[in-house]
């Protein structure tokens, strides 16, 4: 007989309700009061910025107020988000012995694997991208990341139904609001909405519905409704009462100047590689790159799966990760090598920093 | 120094199995507390490390900094209560200090323990140590560092 796992839909709420949530249910789950769960959830317009991350450094906060768009910060890991209704957020809560191993990057290949097989019942040729992203043709339709205590584990990822890019690039402080009047288009390409995939939202019940049974299957479970518990609705209430204050929001609050956005160009044979950085100056980290220009390089894709395996890497690492991305891909490079794109990288993060550069 | 799995764990420290962390009493009475080489090759490249506030009380168990490795965040518990005394600017500045030296400079805070002797007698060290992790890497299904 197969094990029995909950399944959780907590409807549509503010950011700080939901998140209120992931911490009072992964903290019952370490306690041992809460079953292994799927939840499906659904937020009001918001603005979520990763555990590590400073708002002021990853938001427009001006723009979320006038919008009436609320900023929260997340338990989980990763980088900061806009959230709305046209997103469903999906999330597991289990524990290290479940799927049999502890190592942290397995578990969530195993989780996005399912998750992206759920997506592809509906017509779509979801994949998992590493580290966490699930993507279709390179573009980006489910960001995920976790959250642990103990042996517990809480992992998530969103969905995009239907996706408002205008809207994100008001809100989020990105690199790609640094290609000016190709902001739009930039971001554009880098995501995609089930939507644009398949020419209308499909219901939520069916979404929702294709995406348990992926998860039932792939972890060889069954699963059934259900609510939250009292030792949940207690430590929910507690939850609430500290993360649904300014206190919490900026429990990490430096500058936006200490994150500048650093530009640089390389005129390779092969054409021009711009890149630009995005770097965390206080820990000589990359926070995030962008690769753009008028190069060849097949498949169209492998620009945004670089992009991807750049995200959050030491800065004295950059060489070496873009050395070791060709080596594991098969890439048509036309009158370009792999240091050209070095060379892009290094012009940006060699580039003065400039306000103008720190407020895009 | 002693290995499981091509995993280090140096002789002379006490360990909390479960958590994953280990503690050395220094001369002046401090302890010093630190993942294993075994959570840093779980999790991956630490690239974000929050440890709490000098002077903040912390229970033995609970969380003292918090870590974040592949958008994974979570807790390092202290195997020893206490007050924090000190916390790690260079693993601030680099987190992957914590996997490349995690004995050494990678680690994450200093600790005046209320009650080392009683806090210690719970924590494994030596051969009992090895025995304990090669379990738990057993169980975990580890294939080595």
């Amino acid at each position: 007989m197969s094990a029995t796992w909950r399944l959780l839909d907590t409807g549509l709420r503010r950011a700080a309700e939901n998140i209120a949530l992931n911490r009072a249910l992964l903290e019952a789950h370490q306690a041992g009061e809460a079953p292994h769960t799927l939840r499906f959830l659904r937020f009001r317009p918001s603005a979520l910025i990763g555990f590590h991350q400073s708002p002021r450094q990853e938001l427009h906060l001006d723009a979320c107020a006038r919008a009436g768009i609320e900023v929260q910060r997340r338990i989980t890991g990763g980088g900061a988000i806009y959230f709305d209704e046209g997103q469903l957020g999906w999330e597991l809560y289990l524990d290290r012995r479940t799927l049999g191993t502890a190592d942290m990057g397995a578990i969530a290949r195993r989780i996005c694997e399912a998750a992206a097989a759920g997506i592809r019942r509906l017509g779509v040729d979801a994949r998992f991208r590493p580290r966490n992203d699930i993507e279709v043709d390179g573009r980006k339709l489910s960001g995920t990341g976790g959250a642990f205590d103990g042996d517990s584990f809480l992992y998530q990822g969103t969905l995009l139904l239907d996706f408002d890019v205008e809207r994100m690039l008001r809100v989020l402080r990105i690199p790609a609001e640094k290609l000016s009047g190709k902001a739009v288009a930039g971001a554009r390409d880098r995501v995609v909405s089930l939507r644009e995939l398949l020419g209308e939202v499909p219901p939520l019940e069916t979404v929702q519905r294709h995406l348990a049974e992926a998860f039932a299957e792939a972890f060889g479970v069954t699963l059934e409704p259900g609510g939250l518990n009292a030792a949940e609705e207690a430590r929910y209430r507690e939850a609430l009462a500290e993360i649904d204050t300014p206190e919490w929001v900026h429990l990490r609050d430096a500058p936006a100047d200490e994150a500048p956005l650093l530009e640089g160009v390389h005129r390779a044979r092969g054409g021009l590689i711009r890149a630009i950085v995005w770097l965390d100056e206080a820990r000589d980290h990359v926070k995030q790159v962008l690769i753009t220009g008028d190069f060849f390089v097949q498949p169209r894709r492998l620009v945004a799966d670089l992009e991807a395996a750049l995200k959050d890497v030491p800065r004295a690492d950059l060489r070496a990760r873009v050395e070791a991305f060709f080596r594991e891909h098969e890439a048509a490079l036309l009158m370009l090598e792999p240091a050209d794109f070095v060379a892009a990288l290094e012009a940006a993060l060699a580039s003065p920093t400039t306000d103008e550069a720190a407020r895009p | 120094m002693g290995t499981v799995r091509g995993c280090n764990f140096p002789d002379d420290l006490y360990y909390s199995v479960d958590n994953n962390v280990w503690a050395r009493r220094e001369d002046d009475g401090t302890v010093t507390v630190g993942l294993t080489a075994y959570a840093g090759a779980l999790a991956g490249q630490i690239v974000s490390y929050t440890p709490k506030k000098v002077g903040k009380s912390v229970k033995k168990d609970k969380s003292c900094a918090t870590v974040e490795s592949g958008k994974w965040v979570g807790p390092v518990k202290t195997p020893v209560a206490g007050e924090i005394v000190a916390i790690n600017d260079k693993v601030a500045e680099k987190p992957a200090l914590i996997n490349e030296d995690p004995y050494g400079e990678g680690w994450v805070v200093k600790i005046r323990p209320e009650n080392w002797d009683g806090d210690a007698a719970d924590l494994k060290t030596g051969q009992d140590a090895l025995a304990a992790f090669e379990a738990k890497m057993e169980s975990e299904g580890f294939g080595g560092c």
